[in-house]
């Protein structure tokens, strides 16, 4: 039997005396080698001059020599399988959906012509995850029985909505914008040569939520409250005391904001504030028959899930017939605590749940090392400050801020700046959304002609559910 | 000395005011100190005395004159006493030297005359060489080096004044050869060999080297070498060879042979080298540029020796050494691509976690998974210790690429197993198998990767490609033909040529299989001139109608058959006019920046620079390859370089946009893996990367990447890092970034991009090639980094190169051993014995090596076989070593 003996190296492995029949094929050679390293003949690959050993080829044509070191390569692995189920790429999908999964923000508006006041208005609601469902479910006829302007303002409100959520393109209000128009004809001022003219941010914010307050009502009818109250109502009671008699009369009122005073000594929101729930007023006293100043104190009763606090920035300034603006620097904070200004049943119902809070907070920041803000799963539910979904603690985070730059509230730019719920902040300056920094955002407090808050979006921070 | 000084500089003053200088004079006279006094009284006597009728008082006031002369020691800065005294008499004693007879007396007043006409003699008269012919041969020296220094600067004009006259010129000779020996004895290396130099007999130098200035003198020559014109530079370098084969520097003689490109050179140097383990130094050498020489009978040695020698030659090494290195500076431990992006410095403002994955981006973490894993063996995407057991996570990662980024995809394990024939083949085995064209394609070009720059007795890349070559689908036929270019890149195999030419010659494959085709076969042979291969190509293009733009690739695979090979491609340049002319442009910039590459040659640069200055319609393309090929040829050395840098920022200023487009690359070129010396580079790239036209931007990225390969620059990784918030909505841009960043952090910062090695002297030709068809590439970003033929990154390997310092001992074993490694300073010409580094630090091997460093032995127990301590280097353990016992 004529053979050769050969060395075999395979991996880093080396065979070192393999024997060749060479009168046989070269297949039986793969089989001693399938013997040797488990690889069956079919997956071997063996160099010799020239190319890959075959199956049927001819030794004697090979000229393999005495002590060659011939190299095998091959392994008994199965080939890669793709996976079942097909990776989803971005690029695959359809373009509107793109923007949306690749930003992680949604799209801007566009500015239709001095609209930016509409936009940032609009960018600022449209973070409120609880008005989304809300309009979502707010279907076409729910009733065009008495105000059907504020329905179809309302329908355009919902759609525009939905199309912010699914475009990843700049999406233009059109019909959002005529509509607003033909409600509030304060909005269609024109100037000399036709322009619609820029209006004030938080004339359009009012509006906005009055006119959704009036028509979101909750589905289901049992209750009377309004969507929109729960949301963003505050209720306060007033303590109007006649300056002259010492006459108390009691009110109690429901506000969708909570005014920041702007006076020579304010220069933090939580002094704003407090000056602009106490108040001087001119009313008629009853006893004395005439009008006589009389001071309001108001203080919370009830607190929302969102805090619209506004900034009051604008005077009217009777020389140049503007709203003037007020530049001064007033700082707000992320973490916002309005305790203070509750009442005192308020302040009792608040301890409990803050006491929680403030427990499960040590807790995570024991465990995690960090402070964690927060943001829950959203409630679904609109009457939350009766039920499991968490009481207000009087803790609120910041979750948009509209701001303006400029000197008077009809001229000037309006921005949203709003805080994803991951955690990012977004500047809507119109059809540009630019990601932003936290800490900028409490740069915008004023003081220069940088955007400078106008109104303040924030969000009650709950306890989690044990 | 303040007050003489001025004297002697008001002494020669024109008598531009009569009345002022002539009281000057007087003045001076009374300044005198005696002392001058008397020496000036004696001179003029001796001047007398010469002229005297009797020769016995000649000849004494001659010699004693001489006396006076030599004796005279004085600082450069002022003219030696006694020649000032005797300038008055210059003209007497000229005057009376043309009445005296031919006599051995006259010649010793040529003498002094020669002398006093150093400092007398009009500017281009040569009176000093003209007296010095006349006079006494022999004892140059005597008079002082200012003298011969004058004289050698004197003999360098009248030489190409006789030759242009075609005088006689052997008297001239004479003296040179008697200058040479005394420079060469005084330190003055530099000047003898430009002296000869300039007299074009450079070849008489060998025989006046010794032992004590062959060093010096070399390394005087080899510098020189950039600088001379073409065919005068392979002269010096021919000499300097020379001179350290008479030395038997084999390891020198060995790096020149290879910069000559001579390989019978080199064959002769391994020849003459006897020792064992020289020769194993030898084989590191010329494994590192990828040459070999053949180990036949011719050269007479022990079977067991050849069989090591062929391994080190063959680089099957490297990996090893490379793995050396990792472990001893711990950076085993896999890298993901989110460690190199780093996303939590920065602030706020990275893009929101994705949910969906993205093709591109996923594309990207697979070449930076790649690059930054590059001959580790081992990561956590591709090669994870799950794979073994069968499990999903690997086939996970692969499949959440896309159609041809799956191709990538497989290869980038190629590229983790870099080097490593052995580990890596068994790994790849399984994707040849797939249903996947994709993967197949991946996997084959994983093959040629891994046995980048690694030869093989069993040809295993050869062996396991060939057959995919003419299969059916155009990716699995382009990833077996890149993957031949990557393996056998420079080795010239016949085979490969046997299969590609009938691809490339073939007009019914698509373009992009031929112009891979024609791409890998200029990398094989790559600067052969090889006249079939250039044939094929150029058939191609005047058959085809080159629309694509991976018609490019033709053009480039034609330029690398003569890559740096200057005037041998004039031939193929003629037919290149007359092919279609939508190339021709193209592939004629091409061709010649490639043909001069590395060859510093300013007029090409020039041309280069003037073809840019044209306004051309849209769609000509040539003024892109243009601009590369300024710093193609620019980058042979420093310079040359610095100065196509400004050139370069010219073109920024007023190029159209397809000039400015390319700029980026070419300043990436030009300072590639060197991010610290020109760090005004990385300014102007950090700049054009916010550029308004996004190609300049993803051009600026990319060359971002290239300044900084492989040295993880904390700098240019902040500065990409901002640029990935900046573009996280742009995908082209961002995956550029990406790229960018695994450049950047390649191989973990142990890998360099740099073709140059050997302390900047040799250029591996395979390296600037893989490059160059990198950059060639990015020049049309859109269509090939972007579009479907990404892995043309890939070519990148054939320029990676880990830059280590590894020191083994004379058995090839790692050794241990303190080194001081620093700023490379030029000691090249410099007085005494410099200091070769500055600001080192000492380590002990292995040790990384940047751009511009240079490593130096800290110890005096070993003596390295080599010179250049780079890669591997063999040491000696010094029989003189004493052990310090202090220490």
């Amino acid at each position: 039997m004529p053979s050769v003996t050969v060395s075999v190296k395979w991996q880093k492995e080396l065979f070192p005396s393999v024997e060749i029949d060479t009168e046989q094929p070269p297949y039986v050679f793969k089989c001693q080698l399938f013997d040797l390293t488990g690889v069956p003949p079919d997956r071997q690959k063996i160099m010799v001059k020239g190319g890959l050993l075959k199956d049927d080829g001819d030794w004697s044509k090979l000229a393999v020599k005495e002590g060659q070191r011939l190299m095998m390569m091959g392994t008994a692995e199965e080939a890669p399988k793709a996976p079942e189920k097909s990776t989803l790429f971005v690029e695959d999908l359809p373009e509107n959906e793109q923007g949306v999964i690749e930003q992680g923000f949604t799209a801007g508006l566009m500015n239709l012509g001095n609209t930016c006041y509409m936009n940032s208005t609009i960018q600022c609601l449209h973070s409120v995850p609880e008005l989304r469902s809300a309009l979502k479910s707010y279907s076409a006829g729910a009733g065009t029985d008495m105000d059907p302007s504020s329905h179809t303002l309302t329908l355009a409100a919902r759609d525009l909505f939905g199309e912010l959520d699914s475009s990843h393109r700049a999406v233009a209000p059109l019909r959002f914008w005529t509509l607003l128009r033909s409600k509030f004809p304060q909005f269609a001022q024109q100037a000399n040569n036709g322009a619609y003219m820029q209006q004030d941010a938080e004339e359009c914010w009012t509006q906005l939520v009055y006119t959704l307050s009036q028509r979101l009502r909750p589905s289901s009818g049992e209750t009377r409250e309004a969507t929109l109250k729960n949301l963003f109502g505050v209720d306060i009671s007033s303590r109007i005391k006649c300056a002259e008699t010492e006459e108390e009369t009691e009110e109690a009122e429901t506000v969708y904001s909570l005014k920041c005073h702007i006076s020579q000594d304010v220069n933090h929101l939580n002094e704003g504030l407090k000056q602009g729930l106490k108040s001087e007023l001119e009313k008629t006293s009853p006893s004395l028959g005439r009008s006589a100043v009389h001071s309001k104190e108001s203080v919370i009763t009830r607190l929302p899930q969102y805090l619209t606090v506004q900034f009051v920035r604008f005077f009217w300034k009777r020389e140049t017939k503007q709203k003037a603006k007020i530049l001064r620097k007033v700082d707000y904070p992320l973490v916002l605590d309005v305790m203070g200004f509750c009442s005192e049943e308020l302040k009792n119902e608040l301890k409990a749940p803050r006491e929680l809070l403030r427990e499960q907070e040590d807790r995570e920041a024991g465990l995690k090392g960090k402070r964690k803000i927060e943001d829950g799963p959203a409630p679904s539910s609109m009457d939350w400050s009766t039920t499991e979904q968490g009481s207000p603690t009087g803790i609120y985070d910041l979750v948009a801020v509209l701001t303006h730059k400029g000197r008077s509230a009809d001229s000037g730019h309006y921005v949203a700046w709003v805080k994803q719920e991951n955690g990012k902040w977004i500047e809507f300056d119109d059809d540009r959304p630019i990601p932003q920094r936290e800490e900028d955002i409490t740069k915008l407090s004023g003081g220069g002609d940088w955007h400078t808050a106008y109104i303040c979006l924030y969000k009650s921070r709950v306890p989690k559910k044990e | 000395m303040a007050p003489d000084l001025k004297s002697d500089s008001s002494a020669p003053q024109p008598p531009a005011k009569p009345a002022k200088d002539a009281k000057k004079k007087k003045d001076e006279k009374e300044d005198l100190s005696e002392e001058d006094l008397a020496l000036k009284q004696q001179l003029e006597l001796y001047v007398e005395r010469a002229q005297d009728s009797d020769p016995g008082v000649q000849r004494l006031a001659l010699e004693s004159m001489r006396q006076e002369i030599r004796s005279a020691t004085s600082s450069m800065t002022s003219v030696p006493k006694p020649l000032k005294f005797l300038r008055p008499h210059y003209g007497t004693l000229k005057a009376f030297f043309q009445k005296m007879p031919e006599s051995e007396l006259k010649m010793y007043m040529a003498d002094i005359i020669s002398v006093l006409a150093l400092t007398m003699s009009e500017e281009g008269e040569r009176e000093s060489l003209q007296y010095r012919l006349l006079g006494s041969k022999g004892d140059l020296g005597s008079w002082g080096h200012e003298y011969v220094r004058n004289l050698a600067g004197e003999i360098g004009l009248e030489f190409q004044k006789r030759r242009s006259e075609e005088e006689y010129i052997s008297s001239l000779m004479d003296l040179v050869k008697q200058i040479v020996p005394f420079h060469l004895q005084h330190n003055a290396e530099p000047e003898a060999v430009d002296l000869l130099m300039e007299v074009e007999t450079l070849d008489i130098l060998p025989k006046f080297m010794e032992k004590a200035n062959f060093k010096r003198t070399c390394s005087y020559l080899l510098s020189c070498a950039s600088y001379v014109p073409e065919l005068e530079d392979i002269s010096v370098l021919d000499i300097a060879y020379q001179i350290y084969s008479k030395f038997e520097q084999h390891t020198d003689a060995l790096r020149v042979a290879l910069r000559l490109g001579n390989l019978q050179y080199a064959r002769a140097t391994f020849a003459a080298c006897k020792d064992l383990s020289e020769r194993k130094q030898l084989c590191y050498i010329l494994a590192r540029q990828s040459e070999t020489v053949e180990l036949d009978d011719e050269i007479p040695m022990e079977d067991e020796h050849r069989d090591v020698l062929q391994d080190i030659m063959n680089n099957t090494k490297l990996c090893e050494g490379y793995l050396t290195l990792a472990r001893d500076l711990d950076v085993m431990e896999p890298k993901v691509p989110e460690d190199i992006y780093k996303a939590h410095l920065i602030d706020g403002r990275a893009s929101a976690g994705a949910s969906v994955d993205s093709a591109r981006q996923n594309l990207a973490a697979t070449f930076v998974n790649a690059f930054v894993n590059a001959g580790f063996g081992q990561d956590h995407l591709m090669t994870s210790p799950a794979e073994s057991s069968g499990s999903t996570s690997t086939g996970n990662w692969l499949f959440k690429n896309k159609e041809h980024g799956k191709a990538s995809a497989t290869a980038s394990l190629g590229l983790i197993t870099l080097w490593d024939v052995d580990g890596g083949l068994p790994q790849i085995d399984k994707y040849l198998y797939s249903t996947d064209n994709h993967v197949v394609a991946g996997a084959l070009l994983a093959v040629g990767i891994i046995n980048c720059g690694i030869r093989n007795d069993c040809d295993p890349a050869y062996a396991l490609l060939y057959d995919s070559v003419t299969k059916d689908d155009p990716a699995v036929r382009i990833g077996a033909i890149m993957g031949l270019g990557l393996a056998y890149a420079g080795t010239q195999k016949e085979e490969v040529l046997e299969l590609l030419t009938p691809i490339i010659s073939d007009s019914r494959v698509g373009i992009d299989v031929a112009g891979f085709a024609a791409l890998s076969l200029g990398l094989v042979y790559v600067a052969s001139c090889h006249e079939d291969a250039a044939q094929a190509i150029l058939l191609a293009m005047m058959e085809r109608d080159n629309d694509d733009p991976l018609a490019r690739f033709l053009c480039l695979g034609l330029g690398l058959l003569y890559l740096g090979k200057q005037d041998a491609a004039e031939a193929t340049f003629e037919v290149v006019k007359t092919v279609n002319e939508k190339i021709s442009n193209y592939c004629q910039v091409t061709l010649e920046s490639c043909t001069y590459a590395g060859t510093g040659n300013v007029l090409k640069v020039q041309k280069f620079l003037s073809q840019c200055s044209d306004h051309l319609d849209k769609g000509e393309s040539h003024q892109g390859a243009a601009v590369l090929g300024i710093g193609l040829v620019a980058m042979a050395e420093e310079l040359g370089s610095d100065m196509a840098l400004r050139a370069l920022e010219h073109l920024l200023q007023y190029g159209e946009p397809n000039i400015r487009r390319a700029v980026p690359l070419a300043l990436g070129l030009l300072s590639i893996s060197n991010p610290k010396v020109r760090l005004n580079v990385m300014d102007t790239l950090s700049r054009l990367s916010h550029d308004t036209d996004s190609e300049v931007a993803m051009a600026a990225t990319i060359s971002l990447g290239l300044i900084g390969a492989g040295t993880n620059n904390a700098r240019i990784a902040g500065m990409l890092r901002s640029l990935s918030s900046y573009y996280y909505k742009d995908p082209s841009l961002l995956f550029c970034v990406r790229i960018a960043q695994g450049l950047v952090h390649m191989g973990k910062g142990l890998i360099t991009l740099n073709p140059y090695h050997s302390d900047r002297f040799l250029l591996s030709t395979p390296a600037i090639a893989g490059i160059v068809a990198v950059l060639h590439a990015c020049l049309d970003m859109k269509a090939i980094i972007l579009g479907k033929y990404h892995y043309v990154l890939y070519y990148l390997v054939l320029a990676m190169q880990p830059r280590m310092l590894m020191t083994v001992d004379e058995n090839l074993k790692p050794l241990p051993v303190p080194v001081r490694v620093g700023i490379a300073v030029d000691t090249v010409g410099q007085a005494g014995r410099p200091k070769s580094i500055t600001g080192f630090q000492t380590h002990t091997t292995p040790v990384l090596l940047a751009t511009g460093e240079r490593a130096e032995l800290a110890t005096e127990k070993y003596t390295p076989l080599s010179s250049v301590l780079e890669g591997f280097v063999v040491l000696r353990e010094n029989p003189d070593y004493v052990e310090d016992h202090l220490n």
